[in-house]
């Protein structure tokens, strides 16, 4: 059904990731048309579509923009493309397949809000995506659609890609802000949200490139058209990166709601090697665990939730029945521990103490009692750390807790890994 | 109906089931504290913008699903703050363990064991148990040389941010800066470069732990066995409060003590760490008289006999105009009322000051700004350099009027042309010009070309000594008594007296020391050599000990109580903080004792606060000074 598609429906178009060849399939057609509409009309539009982020919290576009006060200038955009979630790799296929289609929804949006500047935030280790995007934005400077007077109106847009130095926290939008003033990247007390004062204490908003990337559309072919995609509470198309034991992992756009996990896993080819599902993560590192009664659970952001996870950023990584959960969530735990800006003290000690009894868990030397201790430091962390990194630093671990009890009970004092010792040798 | 005009300005919070009325724009925390409810601190502190990086004051707030920061929030009409259950108690305990899981609790070792908010917390609402045997500790640096003044110990860091902040916010130098990440994370100078600041010493103070150290202080005394005395700076005439901690006879440390009025709780390095010289080794502790011959201890009675005949028979032999009284800026207001009651009215010189430089042209609008009233002003002029570089605690009241009140301040040096330096200050309404006393002239001039213009300007005039201000207010000038009534006649000023010695036009001199304002001139020991007879009071071996014929111990400022002023004119009291080891009188006592056996007509009392009741009677604008106020001035006669 490639009429439902938004994002990739250009994907692996000859010469796309050019301007020339963008231009040839129907790119920039959306700008051209935003320039001709009011920034309110075209704010209508992206409300009837029903957009939600997809940078992980899913606040809808519109009523996001709609916050920015009247007439206080400058105002900035900041484009999310920090992309460090794990399990996440949605971003980097968008930016390397449709540069072009994320830089045209860049000035849609840039226009829409009257931001002077638009500063793209590129997670460091993207090297080549930045250097793809410094090309096409060069491009887009040369043919009229960034800088001044823009396609011959009286619009002036900076648009300026910056490189992260690789710090998962500078995803959280206030981190971001933070380093791209040249401070320690670590995420500021809110209120005054950013949309009030962000960058340079001045308006901004902050957008994730899925978010951003769907604009063409929704201008070209209007806010109704979009909505027609997925159910009515869950709009539109979303790409979720498929990993973990999938004969074939990747990126697939599928629409939202109308779409179960099932379905996408088995885009994904299904479970490899033939074995049997033992639990999947959707939304990235962050977020709760489900397990195969789940597969049937639409890709929609309230039966998800019901559920008791989230779609997050749109990742679902997939665990077969050799999997070890002890270990997934140690490694989890590493990251949130490793990635812990320090700012606060539940986080920063709390992912410390977290990932020092992961260890002793998963090497089957913790106490039964140890069990106890870590339910109580996530408890300490969840809901009172500074920022969310903090508090989903316990949400994986726990959810695998509660639905795995005996597998970590099992751990205790078992001097090694019991589900590692018990698989078959070959495997 | 005026009430109700007025009302929307306050809401109503209740804590803890307690309603409590406070302003829009109140924090939680401050909200609790108003109804009597200690909430837990780290990060947050009076003195700084909130940042709840330390969690510790999380409480529940209305139906809010989670526990909100206490010291970020801000209250709202009806807002309902529980502090005291369940959830919050296990908290604290939780987010103490995080905090002492990489924490080296060497409090026995530690300068800060015993005034720790760290120790004390985790009394007050630990867990009482420890699981950290299950993990590692993280080791850092335990003792990072920042400046020879300070020294930080990172391991028992618990990163609240404070000392970032207060350079960030208060000083506005930023040399502390934080470095690495998560769980790595310590404070560190920035690019390694050690700490230029005049104001580290507040560093210590700031931190809730034993993390910042003062190098003079550190492993030194434990503080229950410190004694604390509530006095004033003797560092300059600023007039910042501080608490002498003394241990037996000695001055451990200054610690400051929160004036909002005048320090705002900070102090100067030169001045906190003055506090050394109060433990001077060469004091002088017995009187002596050398009159044509070697010196020999005496009683106090004796010498204070010995010294009055001397005086008297140059008084006879010479005239009394022949005599000079020369005081110090370091005196007390009571010292510095019966020195000039004794030179003017027992001896009947009129060749009496306590500095060099002389002081004339005086108006009341000299002191007429506040140091609290800086911040009300839209320009303030700093003329000169020497009022920053002799009261450094006004450089932050300055930061502060910038950073806070966005006030627009100005330097110029003090030789520039007055019209130049007037048009800094141009087309503000409310002007504050503050100067050094030595750069009192040009400040003048461009008061009065601001006044011209329209202007309503305030001055500041820093005063030389602790107490400058107090003894030109009490009289210790040659052109006027105390209350800055004129002399009929003019006597000598300060040099105008030492260049006398040397002529032998001056006869005897009656000096008490230490006298830093002029200790400066060179000329000093070469006029104590020459006067015929010099009686010395002063507490240390001084050019005044070294050539006097008669000499009579003094005090310390630790060790007297009194009153001294401070350049604004607030008139604060200084309390004995070391006992002197013998039976010292205080110079209150000496110069009392000195003018009965020189005759006078009505003894003075000899008691300092029976000195302040006459100084109360005697110069209106002290009357209404007492609990540290302002000598309201009067109109100069
Ligand atoms: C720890 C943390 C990391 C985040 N990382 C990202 C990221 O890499 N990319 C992203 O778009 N949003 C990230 N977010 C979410 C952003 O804060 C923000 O909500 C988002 O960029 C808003 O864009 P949207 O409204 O288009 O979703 C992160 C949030 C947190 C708390
Ligand atoms: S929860 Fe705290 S320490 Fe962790 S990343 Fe957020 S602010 Fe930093
Ligand atoms: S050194 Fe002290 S003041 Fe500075 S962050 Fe650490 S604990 Fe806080
Ligand atoms: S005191 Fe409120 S978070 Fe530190």
């Amino acid at each position: 059904m490639a009429d439902d598609l938004v994002l990739t429906r250009l994907v692996g178009r000859p010469g796309v990731t050019t301007l020339e060849g963008y231009e040839r399939v129907g790119g920039y057609l959306g700008l051209r048309k935003a320039v001709t509409l009011t920034p309110e009309q075209i704010i209508d539009e992206v409300k009837s579509s029903g957009l939600r982020g997809r940078g992980g919290a899913g606040f809808p576009t519109g009523t996001k923009w709609s916050f920015l006060p009247r007439d206080v200038f400058p105002r900035y955009l900041c484009v999310n493309a920090d992309e460090s979630e794990p399990g996440c790799f949605k971003d980097r296929y968008l930016i390397d397949e449709l540069p072009h289609q994320l830089l045209e929804g860049v000035l849609i949006a840039a226009f829409t809000l009257r931001v002077s500047h638009a500063f793209i935030y590129i997670r460091g280790e993207y090297r080549a995506q930045r250097e793809l995007l410094d090309r096409c934005v060069a491009e887009a400077y040369e043919a009229g659609l960034a800088g001044r007077g823009i396609l011959g109106t009286e619009w002036d847009c900076e648009v300026i890609v910056h490189g992260g130095a690789g710090a998962y926290i500078c995803g959280e939008e206030t981190a971001l802000i933070d380093s791209l003033e040249g401070l320690r990247g670590q995420p500021r007390l809110k209120p005054p949200f950013p949309a009030i004062r962000g960058l340079y204490g001045s308006p901004t908003v902050v957008n994730n490139v899925e978010t951003l990337s769907n604009l063409p559309f929704i201008v070209l072919e209007g806010g109704a058209a979009y909505a027609q995609r997925g159910t009515a509470a869950s709009p539109g198309t979303r790409v979720f990166c498929v990993s973990g034991h999938v004969e074939r992992p990747g990126n697939y756009e599928v629409p939202m709601g109308t779409t179960t996990f099932r379905d996408l896993l088995q885009k994904a080819g299904g479970v490899w090697k033939g074995r049997a599902l033992k639990a999947m993560q959707p939304g990235g590192g962050s977020m709760q665990i489900l397990g195969p009664q789940h597969l049937d659970v639409p890709l929609d952001f309230k039966a998800v939730a019901d559920a008791g996870s989230s779609l997050g950023a749109g990742a679902l990584v997939v665990m077969d029945q050799t999997t070890c959960l002890v270990d997934v969530a140690k490694r989890l735990v590493d990251f949130y521990h490793h990635e812990s800006c320090g700012k606060c003290a539940p986080c920063r000690e709390g992912t410390y103490f977290e990932s020092q009894l992961m260890h002793r868990l998963e090497a089957g030397i913790a106490s039964e009692s140890e069990l106890a201790t870590l339910s109580d430091i996530c408890a300490n962390m969840d809901g009172r750390c500074f920022c969310p990194l903090g508090d989903t630093a316990t949400w994986f671990v726990m959810s695998a807790y509660r639905m795995f009890p005996d597998e970590f009970l099992a751990h205790c004092g078992a001097g090694r890994c019991p589900v590692r010792a018990a698989r078959p040798a070959a495997a | 109906m005026t009430d109700v005009a007025r009302s929307p300005e306050l809401i109503t919070v209740i804590v803890d089931g307690r309603p409590v009325q406070v302003p829009v724009g109140t924090l939680v925390w401050d909200a609790c504290e108003k109804a009597g409810v200690f909430v837990p601190v780290y990060c947050a502190h009076k003195k700084l913008d909130p940042v709840a990086v330390c969690r510790m004051c999380l409480v529940e707030i209305g139906t809010l699903p989670k526990l909100q920061p206490a010291c970020a929030t801000v209250a709202s009409d009806g807002m309902e703050v529980r502090t005291r259950t369940e959830k919050v108690r296990e908290f604290r305990e939780g987010n103490l363990e995080f905090l002492l899981l990489n924490h080296p609790l060497d409090c026995p070792v530690c300068d800060r064991g015993g005034e720790c908010d760290l120790q004390d917390f985790a009394l007050r609402y630990g867990p009482g148990r420890t699981r950290r045997a299950i993990t590692t500790k993280v080791h850092f640096n335990k003792a990072v040389r920042l400046s020879d003044k300070i020294v930080l110990d990172q391991e028992r860091c618990i990163l609240c941010w404070r000392c970032t902040r207060y350079y960030d916010e208060v000083t506005g130098e930023k040399e502390l800066v934080l470095q690495e990440r998560g769980v790595h994370t310590v404070v560190a100078p920035f690019e390694g470069r050690p700490l230029q600041s005049m104001f580290q010493g507040n560093l210590p103070e700031v931190c809730p732990v034993g993390a910042l150290t003062h190098a003079q202080y550190r492993f030194r005394a434990r503080p229950w066995d410190l004694r604390r005395t509530p006095s004033v700076c003797p560092g300059c005439s600023y007039g910042c409060n501080l608490n002498i901690d003394t241990r037996e006879t000695e001055v451990v440390r200054f610690a400051s003590s929160d004036k909002p009025e005048v320090d705002d709780g900070w102090l100067c390095d030169r001045g906190r760490y003055g506090s050394g010289d109060l433990n001077r080794a060469d004091r002088v502790r017995s009187p002596e008289v050398r009159l044509g011959g070697p010196g020999r201890s005496m009683a106090y009675s004796e010498a204070i006999e010995a010294a009055a005949t001397a005086l008297a028979s140059v008084i006879s032999e010479h005239g009394r105009e022949r005599v000079a009284v020369l005081g110090t800026p370091l005196m007390t207001n009571e010292e510095a009322f019966v020195l000039q009651w004794l030179a003017r009215e027992v001896i009947g010189t009129p060749h009496v000051d306590h500095q060099l430089l002389p002081w004339t042209d005086l108006s009341p609008a000299e002191f007429s700004l506040g140091i609290e009233e800086i911040e009300a002003c839209d320009a303030i002029l700093v003329v000169g350099e020497q009022a920053e570089a002799t009261a450094p605690v006004l450089t932050l009241r300055l930061y502060k009027a910038e950073r806070k009140s966005g006030r627009r301040v100005s330097r110029v040096p003090g030789d520039i042309e007055a019209g130049e330096a007037a048009r800094r200050i141009a087309g503000a309404s409310r002007v504050g010009v503050i100067s050094h006393e030595r750069d009192r002239g040009l400040a003048a001039q461009v008061a009065a070309i601001a006044v011209a213009s329209g202007a309503s300007v305030g001055r500041l005039t820093i005063t030389v000594g602790v107490n400058g201000r107090g003894c030109k207010d009490l009289g210790l000038l040659p052109n006027y008594r105390p209350g800055y009534v004129a002399t009929a006649e003019v006597g000598l000023h300060g040099r105008g007296i030492l260049e006398g010695c040397q002529s032998g036009e001056i006869r005897a001199l009656l000096a008490v020391g230490p006298n830093p304002a002029v200790e400066a001139g060179a000329d000093l020991d070469r006029a104590c050599a020459a006067v015929q007879l010099l009686i010395a009071i002063t507490p240390v071996r001084d050019a005044f000990w070294r050539h006097a014929g008669v000499v009579l111990p003094g005090r310390t400022i630790a060790e007297k109580a009194g009153t001294v002023t401070s350049s604004e004119g607030r008139v604060q009291t200084v309390r004995i903080a070391v006992h002197p080891n013998i039976a010292v009188p205080s110079e209150v006592g000496l110069l009392a004792g000195l003018g009965a056996c020189l005759g006078a007509a009505r003894p003075a009392p000899t008691a300092p606060a029976a000195v302040l009741e006459e100084i109360r009677t005697a110069v209106p604008s002290y009357a209404a000074t007492a609990g540290g106020l302002r000598a309201a001035w009067g109109k100069l006669r």
